[in-house]
């Protein structure tokens, strides 16, 4: 049943999706058309100087070696082996994930501001929306690349280690590689969803307030079951509060299938759909509203 | 002087040249949480700059030179009044594809060189590859950075940043060229190649409008000065409108006894003898001859007599007293 009500609302969602923007495609369709060199050129820059930072660099370097130190764990059991090689390894893509995107969205619009160097840019013939749609672009290119390699790292070590235990008698190695690999894909949608708002904050805000409040939205946006049960209990402005933050605050938790992947369960497609849904028009919303407050931004 | 501005403004529509950038009483205030009231940057700015004029703003610091040029570039919006350039509202888009902007202080990307910061910036203008390449090899060469053309920006010096920056504002080969303090920060060598690479712009028959605090600068390459004081322009003109005619007379002698000098130094028109250049003021032919007449009967030299013309400086200092006072 569940299923069945998920890939209902998962139809209805691409209709009106769909609609909306068979609609109102005469619109947006031309200037789009005109902005896409723009938000290329400006993804683009900002994927060569996220390239040619060192401290991403770094990142990926220690989160690759962490991966791959991980087939170093060889006196459990195979099957906790794996359970422990697929949890540890997409923890350490989530949390170096969004670490690296909080990193890379807050500081980006700011810094052009606070460098000047957009001056150079907003002087040309660029749109504020597809300056911020650019960035956007760009940041997604990085951490799509970063996640990437995580995620052949933690396939290659996993098969690595399946090879390793496959002589061994009794062995019940399973790497799971479809849905590691589909949990790694979602990481990246919650990365996704989370940079839109990041980027939306930074439109309005200074860097510290734009990284104190990426760190508040992630725990709040890994909190939504607690924060919905709270919300249940509560009474009054806490409950509002409480209610508002439930339903503005993304749901990170509908893309974090680790525990079902790790635990080599069944995994719910209609739901994995409803959340990238879900985040897809979250994104869409968001970033249409970064793009609103950064048209009338003094810089 | 603020009938100057009036009048200078009437000149640039009646001599029938094309009017590139208009503003029609310009006003930025900015308002905070501690001055509710706001601080105007820039009050009632009214300016007409012609086809291929180049025009200087000068002005002391937070005059709000800058804050025009933001206006003028979409940077910020003005609080009230109107600005158009090429007859079109500045929030036009098609307007900025025929400007080029050159910011203070070069702040372009740091961990790029000179080429790809050039291609990135042509590619703005959605011009294809190769075109972007041709473009990149004549900028360079134009500012002469051909051979620094893969220094990273950050290890540039602030003249070769200077020169790149103006480059990127030349990618379009714009009509009209925005010249935010050129020269801020060159050694002298720096600032006669960015004064000369300007003059070149001006041969080139563009419109530039220059904000700088070089006066020498603007006296060597603008057709046309405003100086703008506390957000208003106080003054505006050419230099020469702006000097009016030399009131001021010099008699540079030689051999001039210390007794005599002083004895000149008393007589009528006469304002002081000093190393033996006597100054006068609104001087009449027969005061000058009779101070020429003087030096000579002391045995002294007459080595030469002129009348200089004022400066830009004299004129900025002027004009920011009067408006002071």
């Amino acid at each position: 049943m569940n299923a069945l009500a998920g890939r209902l609302i998962l139809i209805a969602g691409v209709i009106v999706v769909g609609a909306i923007i068979a609609i109102t495609r005469r619109s947006w369709a031309p200037a789009l058309g005109h902005a896409f060199p723009s938000i290329w050129r400006i993804a683009k820059i900002t994927v060569s100087e996220a390239r040619r930072r060192r401290v991403i660099q770094a990142v990926i370097i220690l989160v690759v070696l962490l991966l791959a130190s991980m087939t170093f764990f060889s006196y459990l059991s195979p099957q906790e082996q794996a359970r422990m090689l697929i949890s540890g390894g997409l923890a350490a893509i989530v949390v170096f994930g969004i670490l690296l995107a909080i990193f890379i969205a807050a500081f980006m619009i700011p810094s052009e501001i606070e460098n000047r160097t957009i001056y150079a840019i907003l002087s040309k013939p660029v749109r504020r929306f597809e300056f911020v749609l650019g960035k956007y672009v760009g940041a997604m290119i990085v951490l799509g690349v970063i996640v990437g390699i995580m995620t052949v790292v933690l396939v290659g070590v996993l098969v690595l280690q399946d090879h390793l235990v496959q002589d061994l008698p009794d062995s019940v190695f399973n790497p799971n590689l479809g849905p590691v690999v589909l949990a790694a894909v979602l990481s990246y949608f919650a990365l996704a969803v989370l940079t839109a708002l990041i980027v939306l904050i930074s439109t309005v805000a200074s860097t510290t307030m734009t990284v104190i409040s990426a760190f508040i939205i992630w725990a709040l946006g890994s909190l939504q079951e607690t924060i919905h049960d709270l919300a249940t209990n509560a009474t009054g402005a806490a409950r509002l509060l409480l209610l508002v933050i439930y339903n503005v605050v993304p749901k990170l938790e509908n893309f974090d299938i680790r525990h079902e992947v790790s635990n080599f369960m069944s995994i719910s497609i209609a739901s994995v759909w409803q959340a990238v849904l879900h985040g897809i028009l979250y994104i869409i919303v968001v970033l249409a509203l970064a793009s609103v407050f950064f048209s009338d931004r003094q810089v | 002087m603020t009938t100057e501005v009036s009048q200078a403004n009437v000149a640039a529509t009646e001599v029938g040249q094309a009017v590139v950038l208009q503003t029609d009483g310009l006003t930025k205030i900015y308002r905070s949480l501690f001055t509710p009231s706001g601080v105007k940057a820039v009050d009632g700015l009214s300016l007409a700059i012609r086809d291929g004029e180049t025009y200087s703003v000068v002005g002391p610091n937070g005059s709000g030179k800058t804050t025009t040029l933001k206006i003028l570039l979409g940077l910020i919006f003005p609080t009230s009044g109107t600005a158009t350039i090429f007859g079109k509202d500045i929030s036009d888009l098609s307007v900025r594809e025929r400007i080029g902007f050159l910011p203070e202080d070069a702040y372009l990307y740091d961990c790029f060189n000179g080429e790809e910061l050039l291609d990135f910036y042509a590619g703005l203008f959605g011009y294809p590859k190769k075109r972007r390449k041709e473009l990149t090899d004549e900028l360079l060469t134009l500012v002469g950075m051909q051979e620094n053309r893969k220094v990273p920006f950050r290890e540039c010096s602030k003249g070769m940043r200077q020169r790149l920056a103006l480059a990127q504002a030349l990618v379009n080969d714009p009509d009209l060229l925005i010249l935010d303090e050129p020269t801020s920060g060159l050694d002298p060598a720096g600032r006669h190649q960015m004064t000369r690479l300007i003059l070149e712009m001006k041969r080139r028959g563009k419109t530039i409008l220059l904000c700088s605090h070089f006066l020498a600068e603007v006296e060597e390459v603008c057709d046309r000065v405003g100086i703008m004081y506390r957000g208003r322009l106080v003054a505006e003109g050419t230099l020469r409108e702006l000097a009016g005619e030399p009131t001021e007379l010099v008699v540079e002698t030689s051999g001039l006894p210390e007794p005599a000098a002083e004895q000149i130094a008393r007589q009528e028109g006469v304002l002081n003898v000093e190393a033996g250049v006597v100054r006068m003021e609104k001087a009449s032919e027969a005061q000058l001859w009779s101070v020429l007449q003087a030096v000579h009967d002391a045995g002294g030299q007459i080595v030469e007599v002129k009348r200089p013309r004022p400066t830009l400086q004299d004129v900025f200092v002027r004009a920011i007293r009067e408006e002071a006072q």
